[in-house]
C-alpha cells in the first residue's frame, strides 16, 4: 500500500494556531501517515529557544552556518528582530483575547484543567512520532536564525522548490 | 480478558489517547494485544479510528459509566 503524505505549512506565530497544527500533525502521525512540517516567518516562534531580553546571539559559526545563510549581508537588523521576536513555545500570544500576555495564561490553565496537551509536549511528541521538520531558508537568512536556536534536532533548511515537491505527493497540505 | 501491555489515559482529552496508543502499538509485535482505558467523550471514536487506518483488530470493548477500555490486537 502506499505511504500516504500530509503537509502542513505553520506561517502563524500565535499560540492557538501553532496548537491546532500540532495536533493535526500528531493526529495524522498516530494513525501512520508521513507527516512533514513546515515552518515560515513567526512560525518559527514556537520552536525557538528563548533567550533573556538583552542576550544578543551567540557567537556565529561560520563553517556551520554559511550552509544555509549569507552572512555577508547581516546587519544590525538580524539582531534587532531577534532581541524583539523571541518565541519560545510558553510565550506565544493569542490571535484574539491576549489580553497583553494574560490570555496566553489563562489559556494554558485551561488547558491543564480540561487534560489537553500543551504546545510544548505536542511539539517533542511530534518529534517522537517522526514527523519531519522543514524550515525555510530565506527566513532563516532575513532573520538571522540558526538552527541550534530551535528546541527540535534534526530540522532540514530548504527551498520552496522542496516544498513544491513535498506539497505536490501529499495528499492534503494545510496552510495555518 | 489479559492483554500484554496496558494504557491508562483516564482524564487525557483527545489527541493524548490517540498518540498514547500509537507510540505502544509501535513498539509492539505482531499478534500482541493492549489494552487501553479512557473516559474522553470522543474516545472510543478515535481509538476505532485508529484501528481502521492501521488495519488492527478489537478484540473486546468494555463499558463502565463513562469509561471505555478497549483491547487492541496489533494486526497491520
Amino acid at each position: 500500500m502506499e505511504t500516504k503524505k500530509v503537509t502542513i505549512l505553520l506561517e502563524s506565530g500565535d499560540l492557538d494556531k501553532a496548537l491546532c497544527a500540532f495536533i493535526f500533525a500528531n493526529g495524522y502521525a498516530s494513525l501512520g501517515i508521513d507527516v512533514t512540517m513546515w515552518f515560515m516567518l513567526w512560525g518559527y516562534n514556537c520552536l525557538k529557544k528563548r533567550r533573556r531580553l538583552f542576550s544578543f546571539r551567540r557567537a556565529i559559526d561560520p563553517a556551520k552556518e554559511s550552509a544555509y545563510r549569507v552572512l555577508e549581508t547581516d546587519n544590525m537588523l538580524q539582531p534587532l528582530i531577534e532581541m524583539l521576536n523571541r518565541g519560545g513555545a510558553q510565550h506565544l500570544p493569542l490571535s484574539r483575547l491576549n489580553l497583553m500576555g494574560l490570555g496566553p495564561a489563562l489559556f494554558n490553565v485551561m488547558l491543564k484543567k480540561k487534560g489537553i496537551m500543551g504546545l510544548q509536549e505536542l511539539i517533542r511528541s511530534a518529534d517522537e512520532l517522526g514527523v519531519k521538520f522543514k524550515m525555510c531558508q530565506i527566513c532563516f537568512d532575513a532573520m538571522g536564525i540558526s538552527v541550534d536556536d530551535l528546541i527540535v534536532p534534526n530540522v532540514e533548511v530548504k527551498g520552496v522548490a522542496e516544498y513544491a515537491r513535498d506539497t505536490m505527493e501529499a495528499h492534503i497540505n494545510l496552510f495555518i | 480478558m489479559h492483554a500484554d501491555k496496558e494504557i491508562n489515559v483516564l482524564g487525557k482529552a483527545c489527541p493524548m489517547p490517540l498518540i498514547a496508543l500509537a507510540k505502544e502499538v509501535r513498539a509492539m509485535q505482531q499478534g500482541q494485544t493492549v489494552r487501553i482505558t479512557g473516559n474522553d467523550p470522543i474516545f472510543e471514536e478515535s481509538i476505532v479510528e485508529f484501528c481502521r487506518e492501521g488495519c488492527h483488530e478489537i478484540v473486546e470493548t468494555t463499558r463502565e459509566g463513562k469509561t471505555v477500555s478497549i483491547v487492541i490486537k496489533k494486526t497491520g
